[in-house]
C-alpha cells in the first residue's frame, strides 16, 4: 500500500495517498476538483485553469491542483468564495466562444462543459459581441471528426499523439482565441490508436464518424467486458441499447481503465470489433444449410457422436476457460482427439510494442494452461482417420485455404458449434448457433498471463446458449458452472483463493503462480 | 542629468568594432575577473545592487545564487534580447552601438555562474541588430575572447544567437526557453524555476541585455562606484526610452531616482506643441498609467513606482498629451495583447479577445454602462489566473485606464455627440 498523508479540504481532514497531485489524491476519496486539460495518462499541462485551488497560508496561495503535489497538513480550499468565483469565471471564458449547440452535439450527456456548467456555473451569458468562428466538421482521418468551435484547447489530443503514439499528427496552431487544433496539411491522423482522442476529448470537439449521431449516450446501457480482438484482452465498456421492438445492439466499445492490462486506452481495430458482435451472426440451427430447431440438431448431433468411431474436437482460441474445460471433459469422455490448432488467428508482425498483439485470439494462453494440443500435425493426422469433426467455433478457414480444408475434411462429417455464419458453417453438415463473448460470462488469459473474467453484457432477443452449455448438452460431465469452476481450480491454483464470479476486476497475474504450467 | 556608463561608447564612431571598442576599454575587466573566484564575482554583483533590467527588477546577484550546486548538468546563460514591450527601445542600442560590452558582460556572468554555453535570444524583427551582434561575436571568437580558452584562460565559452520569429510572449523567460528548444513559444508553469530546470531541463540563468551589459562597469569600478548612482534600493543607471508627445523623444541614460516630471521637462524637452500633460505610462505598455498629479511625486526608481501603484518596468516612458483618447489607447493596447496571447490558458486566450470586442463596441457607440462595468470586472477575472503574467500585463494598464479615466469610457455610452457617435455617421 502507498503511504498515506493527512491534509485538509475545506477545513475537513482527509487521508489521501502520498505522492499524487491534488486532483488524483483528493479525487480518490470522492472530492472532485474540476479539470479539463489534466488526464492521468497524459500528465499535467495546466492550461485550462479550471483546477485552480486555494492553499491557506500557502505560497503562492492559488495553485493549479494538477501541478501541485498533495502534502501533509496542506489546507486546500475548494468551496471558498474566491475559488468558486474562479471556477465560474473560467467556465464563462470557456463558453463565450463555444457554440453551445448541445442539442445537435454528439457529446451531449457525457460532456465536461455541460457537467461543469451545472456544477460550477449556472449563469446566463454576458456575451454581447460576435463570437469567434472556426472550422467545423473537419475530417482528421482515422474516423475522427473535429469541431474547432467546440474545442477548449486543452491539448489532450495533441499530447496523446505526442506522448502515447509518438506520431505527432496533431498540433495547436495560431495564438490567442484563434488557437485551434489541426492536422498538418495533407497529413491526417495515421495511427492505430487514433480514436482514443475521441474519448480523451472532454467536450464535443472530437467525435467518431463511426458512432456520431447513431445514438444519444443517455440511452446507452453500459457493461464492462474484455475485448476479444487480440491476445491483449483490453478492458472495455460495452455501450449498448435495445430500442423498442428491436434487438439489443452494441453501439460502441470504449476502453476501460485497467492499469496492468491496457491503461486508459485500446486500439481502433479492437474498438471497432463491436460490429462483429452485431453482424454476421448465426442465429438458427441448420442441417445441410436448412434451418431446423436447435433441439432437433442437438439430438441429431448426439446420434452422430454416438455413431462415430473416431472423433476430432476442435476448439477456438477465443473460447473462455470455462468453455475449454467443459469441452475438454467432453473430449476425454468420448476418447476424441482435442485440438486447438488455430494458426490462422495469428497475424505475424501485426503487433506493436504497445497494445496490439500478433495473436488475434483472446485465450490462447488458456489452451496452453489446459494443455490442449495446438499442433498442425496432431490435427492433420487425426483428421485422416476421423469420421466426425466437432468444431467449437474454431474458424478453420483462417488457418487453411478453402481447397486445402475441403481435402482435409474429405468425407468427415462436420458439426459446427458456432457464433457466426462463416465459410466453415456453410461447409458443415450441421450447425448449432451459440452465444458470442458479449453474451456470456467467462474468463480468458491474456498474452501477459493475466487471467481476467467478464460478465454477460448483452441479452439478445434469441438468447443463445454458450459453448459450455452446448458441450454439456452433448454429454460433457461438467454440467454446472460450479463444476466447471472446480475443474479450473484443479488446473489453475491461483483460482483457489476465489469464489466463482469474485475474481478481482483488475485480473489475476498468473506469472508467479502458474508460470511452470505455461509452455508458450 | 544624463550620464554615460552604459552608453559611454555610443557616440564613438565604429564603436561596435572590436578594435575601436578595445581602444575605449572593452574586455579590460577580464584580467581582474579571472583573478577573482566566481563567488567573489557574484558577491561584487550582489553588493552593487544591480537589479534585472528586463522589467521585473529582481536582484541579479541573488538570482544567480539560486543555481543549485553540483547537479552534474551543464549550466546555461540565456540573454533575453527579445525587447518587444511596446514603448521600450534600449537594448537595441547596446546591440548595435556596443555589442562588445554585452559580450564582455556575458563572459563575466558565465565565469561567475560556471556556464560554458550562452544563448542570446534576439527578437526576430531586429535584423540590423542581429547582424551587428553576430559580427561582434565573430570578432570576439577571432580575438579569442570566446571559444575554448577565453582570453587565454582555462575557461571555455560558446555564444549562440537564436532569432525569434516575432512573438511578444517569447520575451517571457520560459516561453523563450521553449522557443530555443524548438517548440511553440508558450510559457511554462513555475515551479520549477529556470534556475533549477530551465533550458533543456538544465539550470539556467536568464538575464536581460542591459543587465548583462552593466557587469563590465561594476567589475571594473567596483560595486561602490555603481552604487554611487541611483538610490539605495535602485542603484546604478538605466537606459530610458522616452517616447510619445515630448519635444525630444529618444534614448537617454540616467541614474535611477530622478523626478519623473523633471526628466520629461529637462531631458525630453517637455510636452510638445505647448500642450498639457494628460498621463504617463512609466515603464512600457504593461505598466499602469500615472496621472499628472501622481507623476509630480514619482521618481524613476523601483520603490517610488511601487508606491504609486505602478511599476518601473523596462524604462520605456510613454508621455501622453491632452489630445489622447484613452478609450482608443485601451483598444490599441488590447489589440496588441490579444494578438500576442499565446493561447494556452483559458482566461487570457478567451478573455482578452472578449475585452477587445467590448472596447470596440464602446468605441462604435454601441456600448452600455454594463459594458464598461464588465470590462472592469474582466480585468479582475483574468489577472493572475494564468501560467504567466501576459494577461496581467494587459489587465493592469487597462484597469488603470478604467479607474482613472472612467469618464472617457462613459462619454462614449452616454453622450449623443460623443466621438463615437460621429464615427458612426461616417
Amino acid at each position: 500500500m502507498a503511504d498515506k498523508i493527512k491534509l485538509f479540504v475545506n477545513e475537513v481532514e482527509v487521508e489521501v495517498e502520498a505522492g499524487k497531485n491534488l486532483i488524483d489524491a483528493i479525487g480518490a476519496v470522492g472530492i472532485e476538483i474540476p479539470h479539463l486539460c489534466y488526464h492521468p495518462a497524459l500528465g499535467a499541462d495546466g492550461n485550462c485553469r479550471m483546477c485552480l485551488v486555494g492553499i491557506k497560508d500557502g505560497r503562492p496561495p492559488l495553485v493549479p491542483a494538477c501541478k501541485t503535489r498533495a502534502m501533509e497538513g496542506m489546507k486546500v480550499l475548494l468551496d471558498a468564495e474566491h475559488i468558486k468565483k474562479i471556477q465560474h469565471d473560467v467556465m464563462e471564458f470557456e463558453l463565450i466562444n463555444h457554440p453551445i449547440d448541445c442539442p445537435v452535439c454528439d457529446q451531449a450527456g457525457e460532456c465536461k462543459l455541460q457537467d461543469y456548467y451545472m456544477s460550477y456555473d449556472q449563469q446566463g451569458s454576458r456575451m454581447t459581441v460576435p463570437q469567434v468562428t472556426k472550422g467545423k466538421k473537419l475530417d482528421f482521418g482515422s474516423g475522427v471528426i473535429h469541431d474547432q468551435e467546440r474545442c477548449v484547447v486543452c491539448g489532450r489530443c495533441v499530447r496523446f499523439c505526442r506522448q502515447i503514439t509518438k506520431t505527432g499528427e496533431l498540433g495547436a496552431i495560431n495564438r490567442s482565441d484563434d488557437t485551434r487544433i489541426n492536422i498538418f496539411p495533407g497529413r491526417p491522423l495515421n495511427n492505430r490508436y487514433a480514436l482514443n482522442v475521441v474519448d480523451l476529448c472532454p467536450v464535443g470537439a472530437m467525435t467518431s464518424s463511426d458512432f456520431r449521431f447513431k445514438q444519444r449516450v443517455w440511452f446507452l446501457k453500459k457493461a464492462p467486458d474484455i475485448c476479444h480482438g487480440c491476445a491483449k484482452g483490453c478492458n472495455i465498456t460495452i455501450d449498448h441499447n435495445r430500442q423498442k421492438y428491436e434487438d439489443d445492439i452494441i453501439y460502441r466499445f470504449r476502453p476501460l481503465f485497467n492499469e496492468q492490462v491496457n491503461g486508459y486506452f485500446m486500439c481502433d481495430e479492437g474498438r471497432l470489433s463491436y460490429k462483429q458482435e452485431n453482424n454476421g451472426r448465426l442465429t438458427e440451427a441448420r442441417t445441410s444449410n436448412n434451418p431446423r430447431s436447435i433441439n432437433e440438431i442437438l439430438a441429431a448431433s448426439t446420434k452422430e457422436i454416438e455413431r462415430a468411431e473416431k472423433i476430432v474436437i476442435a476448439l477456438s482460441p477465443n473460447c473462455s476457460l470455462e468453455q475449454m474445460v467443459t469441452v475438454k471433459a467432453l473430449s476425454d469422455k468420448l476418447g476424441a482427439t482435442l485440438t486447438g490448432y488455430s494458426e490462422g488467428y495469428i497475424k505475424q508482425g501485426d503487433g506493436d510494442d504497445y497494445l496490439i498483439q500478433d495473436d488475434k485470439s483472446a485465450n490462447r494462453a488458456g489452451l496452453h494452461l489446459l494443455k490442449i494440443d495446438n499442433s498442425l500435425n496432431t490435427f492433420e493426422n487425426a483428421m485422416q482417420e476421423a469420421d466426425l469433426l466437432l468444431n467449437f467455433n474454431n474458424e478453420l478457414t483462417l488457418s487453411f485455404e478453402k481447397r486445402e480444408l475441403s481435402r482435409l475434411l474429405n468425407d468427415t462429417k462436420v458439426i459446427a458449434v458456432t457464433s457466426h455464419d462463416t465459410p466453415l458453417t456453410a461447409m458443415a453438415d450441421m450447425a448449432i448457433p451459440v452465444a458470442s463473448y458479449s453474451e456470456y460470462a467467462g474468463s480468458v488469459v491474456n498474452s501477459d498471463n493475466i487471467l481476467q473474467s467478464f460478465g454477460k453484457a448483452i441479452t439478445k432477443n434469441i438468447d443463445l446458449d454458450d459453448i459450455s452449455i452446448i458441450a454439456a448438452k452433448l454429454g460433457s460431465p461438467l454440467q454446472t458452472p460450479a463444476e466447471r469452476f472446480a475443474a479450473l481450480q484443479q488446473i489453475i491454483s491461483a483460482l483457489n483463493e476465489f469464489e466463482p464470479d469474485k475474481i478481482p476486476a483488475e485480473g489475476l497475474n498468473l506469472n508467479n503462480s502458474e508460470a511452470a504450467n505455461v509452455t508458450a | 542629468m544624463e550620464v554615460k556608463i552604459l552608453s559611454a561608447k555610443f557616440d564613438i564612431k565604429d564603436s561596435h568594432r572590436i578594435e575601436v571598442a578595445k581602444e575605449h576599454g572593452a574586455y579590460s575587466t577580464l584580467d581582474k575577473v579571472f583573478s577573482m573566484t566566481p563567488a567573489e564575482v557574484i558577491e561584487e554583483v550582489k553588493n552593487s545592487g544591480l537589479r534585472g533590467r528586463g522589467g521585473a527588477g529582481f536582484p541579479t546577484g541573488i538570482k544567480w545564487s539560486f543555481l543549485p550546486k553540483d547537479t552534474g548538468k551543464p549550466v546555461y546563460l540565456t540573454v533575453n534580447s527579445d525587447e518587444s514591450e511596446p514603448g521600450t527601445f534600449k537594448d537595441r542600442y547596446i546591440l548595435v552601438k556596443d555589442p562588445h560590452m554585452l559580450i564582455e558582460g556575458i563572459i563575466i556572468c558565465s565565469y561567475a555562474i560556471g556556464s560554458h554555453d550562452t544563448y542570446i535570444y534576439i527578437r526576430g524583427e531586429y535584423t540590423t541588430q542581429v547582424k551587428a551582434l553576430q559580427a561582434a561575436i565573430d570578432e570576439a571568437y577571432a580575438a579569442n575572447y570566446l571559444g575554448d580558452t577565453v582570453d587565454g584562460n582555462d575557461f571555455k565559452l560558446n555564444v549562440t544567437v537564436h532569432r525569434g520569429a516575432g512573438a511578444y510572449i517569447c520575451g517571457e523567460e520560459t516561453a523563450l526557453l521553449e522557443s530555443i528548444e524548438g517548440r511553440k513559444g508558450q510559457p511554462r508553469s513555475k515551479p520549477p524555476f529556470p534556475a533549477v530546470a530551465g533550458l533543456y531541463s538544465c539550470p539556467t540563468i536568464i538575464n536581460n541585455v542591459q543587465t548583462i551589459a552593466s557587469l563590465p562597469f561594476i567589475l571594473n569600478n567596483g560595486a561602490d562606484a555603481y552604487k554611487a548612482y541611483g538610490t539605495e534600493k535602485s542603484s546604478g543607471t538605466h537606459l530610458f526610452g522616452i517616447s510619445g508627445h515630448v519635444t525630444k523623444p529618444g534614448m537617454y541614460e540616467l541614474p535611477l531616482g530622478l523626478p519623473l516630471l523633471e526628466v520629461i521637462e529637462k531631458v525630453a524637452g517637455g510636452i510638445w506643441k505647448g500642450r498639457k500633460l494628460k498621463a504617463i505610462i512609466p515603464g512600457g505598455s504593461s505598466t499602469p498609467v500615472l496621472l499628472p498629479d501622481e507623476a509630480k511625486t514619482a521618481t524613476l526608481d523601483y520603490e517610488s513606482m511601487a508606491e504609486h501603484k505602478t511599476m518601473f518596468g523596462s524604462g520605456g516612458i510613454v508621455v501622453l498629451d491632452e489630445t489622447v483618447d484613452i478609450v482608443e489607447l485601451a483598444k490599441n493596447l488590447l489589440d496588441f495583447y490579444h494578438h500576442e496571447s499565446c493561447g494556452q490558458c483559458t482566461p487570457c486566450r478567451e478573455g482578452l479577445g472578449w475585452m477587445l470586442k467590448i472596447v470596440k463596441k464602446i468605441l462604435r457607440g454601441n456600448g452600455s454602462m454594463d459594458d464598461v462595468d464588465l470590462l472592469r470586472e474582466l480585468c479582475d477575472n483574468i489577472e493572475m489566473k494564468t501560467v504567466c503574467v501576459l494577461s496581467a500585463a494587459c489587465t493592469m494598464p487597462i484597469r488603470s485606464y478604467l479607474d482613472k479615466f472612467r469618464h472617457e469610457f462613459e462619454a462614449y455610452v452616454t453622450t449623443e455627440d460623443s466621438p463615437a457617435a460621429e464615427e458612426k455617421q461616417e
